[in-house]
């Protein structure tokens, strides 16, 4: 019995001694813990085990920081400070992610199986990849040219409200974000009535005789604006151009302006002064307009749903069908999964090349 | 109803709605404060009966979810006071198909659902009897479901009636915009018509786009429970996609579309169109000489709910003539009620108009034109839903 308390009190002593071996422990089983729980890896009765054993760390951790002194406690600090974070990104993401993972690797037994058994489908990703193809190649392509066209659209707009504004400056960045206050679904059914055939921009264009021209370059289609790829893309570089003003905006308006007036000074020419002093400046501003723009477009459906046709859909529209009139969410976690991996090459291949060390 | 709201946007529903309310509120209160005393009488027999029936006392509560803009206040405010059950009245129920996957991982685990009383669509309705997630209803204690419309009773999903009381119905058929068209249009046939090319629009919801077409060949869609049946709809549809004949497939957004003259004609509901023609003449719908679709949105009793007595004289309630005609002059579609035409007469003013129109009341050889699908099984309605979704490009 005697030795039961010795060891028990050594144990305790040799934990005192080293606090932040059980901070980061602590951190790290919660959350285990946490995921365990959420994506049901333990059912019922075990689940309270899982509690009670976390229940368990929460206790030793407050022993560790009452017995250790004023030291224990500034070591436990820093893990203490990430715990939240660290609990809430087991609890919603981790979670999540396991369980659609899991999900996409299951197989149904009949339509209205609602709990599909995990069997190593990869069946499942074999149709995401192959039948879904086309909508993931449209999605990035349509993702990639609204973004380069915000990047042309949204740099020299931020740059003029950044230079040029003055004093209106603060007026002009709230002129940018005042299209959110109207919900995101009307600003895009508004390009319906914009760009409809009898509307003001096709008949411009038929007065001026230029149908031709805009049909060559593929942005109308016998004699359509609406409902072309032209529109969708149109539908997402406009819903998502203040994603890319702002955070350009904000790297400029940090410039100290005569670091310009010093380019020049130097005998540099003013596009000189902007490649070799402006433009690496806002870098870090334009890498992440383009994240901004980018993720959410690839993903985007309501642009597709409203503007496009039957042959503009994104993969966004068909995760959706499958999800949602389908109730094939094994196929529909699978392909939620590719494209998330996609997007995070992307991003990663992105990084590399473009990335600045503020962000990367 | 179904898809006719699923893919527009609540808010954008909510507005035009609101539009049109204005219109028929103006009559509306009109015509109901004459026909106050009426009401009263009616309701007042109504409730002794159903008491008596059901023997139910003291206060009972019901929760019914139904489609956005779907009822009018009047009537849930006549029925508490008559009846004396607290009606949670909402409208959240937006579309069939998302609708059911909210309430599935509910459902799916036994687990029972905050509404008593939901309204989806009948092909909907016929998947919940089929899951087992909906109760047969108390119908000894509904003695008004005498009143059900004829050619409502017997559905081959439901042949005793005992699952569902169908709430509206109505009728898929074609809208065109006659100054983009220039020309009447009489069949499904001129949805193919080369010179609309990139000017029609299909609806989103399966059944009224295929079983139309499928008439438009000459095919009976009651009679269809296999894919392969249907197989030469879905193939026409597919080439007319990809030819460019059609423009986009929509929900409600279609008017829309039809009004602005993006879309020279497509597949509509009649409720819909009614209301458009009003603000824009030159639209206007027909039921095609091949036979137009009839379908219907259901009441049906979720599994788990205990408020048996007070679903009974709900039911009861809207299943009475005077209180259907009120419904009807509110919400313009097809009452499944026996005698509302009679008692809109009795309205007088714009609903006695009402009574005249052919598309909420269409006579003997119309409704001989008009089909509706039978219940599809489990597997056989996947691969509907996938050929679909293939042709819609999802």
């Amino acid at each position: 019995m005697t030795s039961v308390v010795s060891a028990g009190k050594k144990w305790g002593a040799t934990l005192s001694s080293r606090p932040e071996n059980v901070g980061l422990g602590v951190m790290l089983g919660l959350g285990l813990g946490a995921v365990a729980l959420a994506a049901q890896w333990v059912k019922g009765p075990s689940s309270l085990l899982v509690a009670i054993a976390m229940l368990t760390m929460v206790v030793g951790l407050i022993y560790t920081a009452f017995a250790g002194g004023l030291e224990a406690r500034k070591s436990l600090a820093p893990y203490g400070l990430l715990k939240p974070g660290m609990i809430w990104l087991c609890l919603f993401f981790l979670a999540p992610l396991w369980s659609m993972v899991v999900m996409s690797l299951s197989s149904k037994a009949g339509r209205f199986d609602f709990f599909p058994d995990f069997t190593w489908n990869f069946e499942n990703y074999r149709i995401a990849l192959t039948k879904f193809r086309p909508q993931f190649i449209r999605s990035f392509s349509y993702a990639g040219i609204a973004t380069i066209l915000t990047v042309v659209i949204g740099y020299p707009l931020a740059y003029f409200i950044a230079f040029r504004g003055g004093k209106y400056r603060n007026v002009l960045l709230g002129l940018v974000v005042v299209p959110f206050f109207t919900s995101y679904l009307i600003r895009t059914l508004a390009w319906n009535n914009i760009l409809a055939d009898e509307g003001p921009v096709v008949s411009l264009i038929n007065t001026l005789h230029l149908t031709g021209v805009f049909e060559t370059l593929d942005i109308m289609q016998n004699g359509k604006l609406m409902n072309t790829p032209a529109a969708v893309i149109g539908g997402l570089t406009y819903n998502f151009l203040p994603f890319m003003v702002l955070p350009i905006y904000v790297s400029l308006e940090k410039i100290d302006v005569r670091l310009v007036d010093a380019a020049m000074d130097l005998y540099s020419s003013a596009s000189q002064a902007f490649r070799k002093v402006v433009l690496p400046l806002s870098l870090p501003g334009l890498f992440a307009g383009s994240l901004l723009v980018f993720i959410p477009a690839a993903g985007d459906f309501v642009n597709a749903q409203f503007l496009g046709n039957p042959q503009t859909t994104m993969i966004g529209n068909s995760i959706q069908d499958q999800f949602l009139r389908q109730l094939n969410y094994p196929v529909a976690s699978a392909m939620s999964f590719v494209l998330m991996i996609i997007i995070t090459i992307i991003v990663l291949i992105y990084t590399k090349f473009m990335g600045t060390e503020d962000l990367a | 109803m179904n898809t006719r709201r699923t893919t527009t946007p609540k808010s954008v529903q909510a507005s035009r709605l609101n539009r049109r309310d204005f219109l028929i509120r103006g009559g509306l209160m009109g015509a109901g404060a004459l026909s106050l005393p009426a009401l009263l009488a009616a309701c007042g027999s109504d409730s002794g009966s159903t008491a008596d029936t059901v023997g139910g006392g003291g206060d009972s509560s019901l929760f019914f979810e139904n489609w956005p803009g779907y009822m009018d206040e009047e009537t849930i405010g006549l029925f508490q006071a008559a009846s004396g059950v607290s009606l949670k009245y909402t409208e959240a129920f937006n579309d069939n198909n998302e609708y059911f996957a909210k309430i599935q991982p509910e459902m799916s685990k036994g687990k029972t659902i905050a509404p008593d009383i939901l309204a989806p669509t009948f092909w909907m309705a016929a998947r919940l009897v089929q899951l087992g997630w909906v109760q047969k209803l108390p119908k000894a204690d509904i003695p008004n479901f005498v009143n059900l419309r004829d050619d409502l009773s017997g559905q081959s999903w439901d042949k005793n009636d005992e699952y569902h009381l169908p709430y509206q119905s109505g009728i898929a058929g074609i809208a065109y915009n006659s100054k983009i068209t220039g020309r009447e249009l009489k069949s499904v046939a001129d949805l193919f018509d080369p010179a609309f090319k990139g000017k029609i629009g299909m609806l989103t919801e399966m059944r009224d786009t295929i079983g139309l077409i499928l008439m438009g060949e000459g095919k009976k869609i009651s009679d269809i429970t296999t894919f392969d049946a249907a197989s030469a709809g879905f193939d026409k549809l597919e080439k007319a996609k990809s030819e460019g004949q059609i423009r986009s497939f929509t929900g409600n957004d279609y008017v829309d579309d039809l009004s602005a003259g993006n879309f020279a004609a497509c597949v509509a509901w009649s409720g819909d169109v009614l209301q458009l023609t009003k603000d824009n003449p030159d639209v206007k719908f027909i039921i095609p000489e091949e036979g137009g679709t009839s379908w219907y949105d259901t009441m049906v009793w979720m599994k788990g709910s205990q408020n048996g007595d007070a679903v009974a004289k709900w039911m009861n309630f809207l299943y009475d003539p005077v209180n259907a005609a009120r419904l009807t002059s509110f919400v313009q579609y097809l009452s499944p009620v026996k005698g509302v035409q009679e008692e809109l007469v009795k309205m007088g003013g714009d609903n006695a108009k009402l009574a005249e129109d052919p598309l909420l009341f269409p006579d003997a050889a119309t409704f001989a034109r008009l089909q509706s699908w039978g219940a599809l099984a489990e597997e056989e309605e996947a691969k509907f839903d996938e050929a679909f979704a293939s042709i819609t490009g999802a």
